[in-house]
């Protein structure tokens, strides 16, 4: 396996693979930065240019373009609180807070070597698992992907605010979430529901115009009415400084940053939670390293462990999602789902051939999320104090700018001007939870869970009836998400009590 | 109106000879509208046409493609017939279950199938049902008398991973336990590896991976049918009535026209001859065959004219099979 592993390598180190490496990470930098444009319009696009390549050459192309997606996206989230793609929602909540506090550089810093970090774990893991990927993906059954959706759920209580009230408002919004997943037709009975009477409400909300509003708009009002750049009155000599410091920050928490990678790994390998899972799951476990009350009010106003640990996991879930899809042929999302088109383009049939007679070109998918990941950040980070430097642009120079990109982002989820609808009745949703200080987070993950919850536990009970309440597996979740729910209700406690020792 | 039917006499005049017909398409960008995002079927094989396409077109103009999902491609349709002008420039590809969409007069529809300009359909789809190859039944007579119910995985009602089997059990009588709800059929076929469910059925292309690695064994087929799957029985033999039969037959009859082509009502039939040419010259293009075996894709035209043919078959059924069809099959995907 070490021979394959190294030969690997050496595959992806030839000049023509690696020079097609670098068009896709080029191609995939841009694509990152636009918010809308997601990674697997992309890879349709650029698919027909294959047709002439060798499959190393092909897959360096894809992956290296797919694989950046994620990490340039967090730019665009961090310095104008624009979710780049729909993976990097929720490093908005900390890392365009920090923005605004003048520390753009050093969130960047942060997302960006947190991610890098994020990335080489997911390939490690990728590598390290081939033995024993047939079992572990099939020990995950429609009740144990319900009862993962629940524990995702559970995280709910770790995105609301502290005390009794934090938590109902969380749980209100969790609902909320939920309720807006319901919309369009059902799987079960193919009936509509909440469409209004509309064709485009059929096939649900569109994630990407939901995001863009929730979180762009309210970010550009409360620009607009400061009347001042981003980072309002810091001075820029002091911006365009602390690149080096988010970098620091990441070894300062390393545990944070290996246990979100290692979340974002795993739901990358279940198929059928999404990417967009991932980085709330890890947002809300790095709320959980908060050792008291006073340090958890500082989540969603800029504290970097919510930039470091969706940013680790954003990526390090690019390694999982390749498991289906190359050891059993069935991809985990959209754009696995045409990485796959371009295996068969090339002759080749994933299954269970990818993990013995074409180990090396495996692992050399493997060595092209590494390469891709560590070219990006380095290139980034030779420009991550220029670009922190937007930040301190005027906002009325600014906005116009900022407003082209979220209508076109929004606009080109469905190129269907009801997007645009979208967009901003969730601007006026998201500005008036801002105001009324209730959390957005939970309402995304009810939204993103909502359609996985309700189609695994159907299936669930069609299939096993009550009978998949006791298997095993289920129990351990079931209890995860319970210590889940728990956590920040005893860590109040302890914090209570500390304080009255003190 | 009177714009738009001037525009249009003009274009049929201009396009009277082949000439003029080159100069209507020379320089000007015709546009494949796909009412799908990027990543399916109809999406791929839109975009291989779209390369190859501006060869076999008069005058050579750019072919690009442009998605517009939503509501299972009716909004696409919509836009085609109300909103596209009919100068050959736009071409809309669409969900291949349309025509049921409007026989079963579902909401939302602002069309009439019949009244486009049909170019044809590019592929046609053949649906099969395959169960686990460790299953102890080998031939359909085996299915057919299980004791155990068999356990077949679906994304939900309108698409052919539901409503083949449904019939199947609620017409054939066959012992299925179906369960929807899967994301998509790659999300069944992970499914039937972990043998949560026992089958699944689908297209033959989405199956044929599964069935060279030995994981599934096909079963039974569709009318609609191709080099591989010939010798499968058909479901419709199996159908205990005429009506049942009736029944099975219309929900397949779309699959023979399974990636249709229209352009907006009323282009000039010159140009709809045009368009028709170029698509079977390219369809018969070698460069297009070679690219398409390699992403398993393999196109076969359908003349405009039997295109409508098979539109007349779905709605010419008599009343009562319409109303009897319209409580199994709900439109969808």
């Amino acid at each position: 396996m070490l021979d394959a592993l190294w030969e690997g390598l050496l595959l992806i180190l030839q000049w023509k693979p690696f020079a097609f490496m670098l068009v896709g990470v080029l191609v995939g930098f841009w694509v990152g930065l636009l918010p809308g444009i997601g990674g697997a319009t992309t890879l349709a696009l650029m698919l027909p240019f294959i047709y002439t390549m060798q499959p190393v050459e092909a897959f360096a192309f894809l992956l290296g373009m797919h694989s950046v997606v994620a990490t340039t996206g967090d730019i665009t989230s961090i310095l104008f609180g624009v979710p780049g793609e729909a993976t990097t929602a929720a490093i908005i909540l900390d890392g365009h807070a920090m923005a605004k506090r003048g520390e753009a550089g050093r969130a960047l810093g942060a997302a960006l070597t947190a991610s890098l970090i994020g990335a080489l774990i997911g390939a490690a893991a990728l590598a390290l698992a081939v033995p024993i990927v047939r079992p572990l993906v099939l020990t995950f059954g429609s009740p144990e992907l319900f009862m993962l959706a629940i524990v995702g759920l559970a995280f709910i209580a770790s995105l609301s605010a502290q005390g009794a009230r934090g938590m109902v408002r969380g749980f209100l919004a969790g609902g909320l979430g939920l309720l807006l997943a319901m919309v369009g037709q059902d799987p079960q009975a193919g009936v509509g529901r909440f469409t209004l009477d509309t064709l485009y409400l059929w096939q649900g909300l569109d994630l990407v115009p939901v995001l863009v509003g929730l979180f762009a708009i309210p970010e550009i009002i409360d620009l607009a009415v400061r009347g001042t750049s981003i980072a309002g009155d810091v001075p820029t000599g002091h911006i365009r400084r602390g690149a080096l410091e988010g970098v620091k920050d990441v070894f300062r928490h390393p545990f944070l940053t290996v246990r979100c990678a290692l979340i974002g790994t795993f739901i990358g390998i279940t198929p059928g939670l999404g990417g967009a899972v991932a980085q709330w799951m890890a947002y809300g476990h790095a709320t959980q390293s908060a050792r008291n009350a006073e340090e958890r009010k500082g989540f969603g106003a800029g504290d970097v462990r919510g930039v470091i640990g969706p940013g680790a996991a954003c990526n390090s879930k690019e390694g999982g999602a390749l498991i289906p899809t190359i050891a059993f042929g069935v991809p985990g999302s959209t754009s696995m789902a045409i990485l796959l088109g371009g295996f068969f383009l090339l002759g080749l049939v994933p299954g269970p051939d990818m993990l013995t007679k074409h180990l090396s070109l495996t692992f050399s998918l493997v060595w092209t999320i590494v390469l891709a990941n560590l070219i990006t950040v380095a290139v980034c980070v030779l420009l991550l104090n220029h670009l922190a430097g937007l930040t301190n642009v005027a906002g009325h120079r600014l906005i116009p700018a900022i407003l082209v990109l979220v209508f076109i982002g929004s606009f080109t989820s469905n190129s269907n001007y009801a997007d645009l609808v979208v967009t901003l009745v969730f601007g006026a949703v998201g500005y008036l939870m801002v105001l009324a200080g209730w959390p957005r987070a939970p309402l995304v993950l009810g939204l993103v869970l909502g359609k996985i919850a309700e189609n695994y536990l159907y299936i669930s009970v069609a299939r096993y009836g009550a009978g998949w309440l006791t298997r095993p597996v289920v129990l351990v979740l079931l209890a995860i998400a319970v210590a889940v729910v728990c956590y920040p209700v005893i860590q109040a406690w302890r914090g209570r009590h500390r304080a009255k020792h003190a | 109106m009177k714009r738009r039917q001037l525009l249009v006499a003009a274009i049929g005049l201009a396009a009277a000879s082949p000439l003029a017909l080159a100069q209507s398409f020379a320089g000007k960008t015709v546009t494949i509208i796909v009412g799908y995002k990027p990543g399916g079927g109809y999406d791929a094989t839109a975009r291989l046409l779209a390369r190859h396409l501006p060869k076999h077109i008069p005058g050579g103009p750019t072919v690009i493609v442009q998605n517009m999902p939503g509501a299972n491609s009716v909004i696409a349709a919509n836009h085609m017939y109300n909103v596209a002008k009919a100068d050959g420039l736009t071409i809309g590809t669409f969900n291949r279950n349309l025509p049921i969409a409007q026989l079963t007069r579902v909401e939302g529809v602002k069309f009439d199938m019949n009244k486009f300009a049909w170019i044809g359909s590019a592929a046609n789809e053949s649906t099969i049902l395959a169960i686990r190859s460790d299953l102890p039944y080998m031939t359909f007579e085996e299915l057919r008398h299980a004791k155990e119910p068999v356990v077949i995985g679906s994304t939900g009602p309108g698409a052919n991973t539901h409503d083949f089997p449904l019939l199947l059990k609620d017409l054939v009588g066959l012992n299925f336990k179906i369960v929807s709800g899967y994301s998509s059929s790659a999300d069944i076929m992970l499914a039937v590896e972990r043998k949560e469910v026992d089958g699944r059925a689908g297209s033959y292309t989405s199956l044929r991976p599964f069935i060279d690695r030995k994981l599934v064994r096909p079963i039974v087929r569709a009318r609609s049918t191709e080099p591989g799957i010939d010798q499968l029985p058909v479901d419709e033999n199996f159908a205990p009535t005429p009506r049942a039969k009736a029944i099975m037959a219309l929900r397949s009859t779309p699959e023979l026209i399974a990636r249709p082509y229209v352009m907006p009502p009323g282009t000039p039939a010159e140009i709809v001859k045009a368009m028709r040419d170029a698509f079977a010259r390219a369809i018969q293009d070698p460069q297009l065959i070679a690219e398409g075996k390699k992403s398993k894709m393999e196109l076969e035209f359908t003349s405009g004219e039997q295109a409508q043919k098979v539109l007349h078959d779905v709605f010419s059924q008599p009343k009562d099979i319409v109303e009897e069809f319209s409580k199994y099959i709900k439109f969808g995907e």
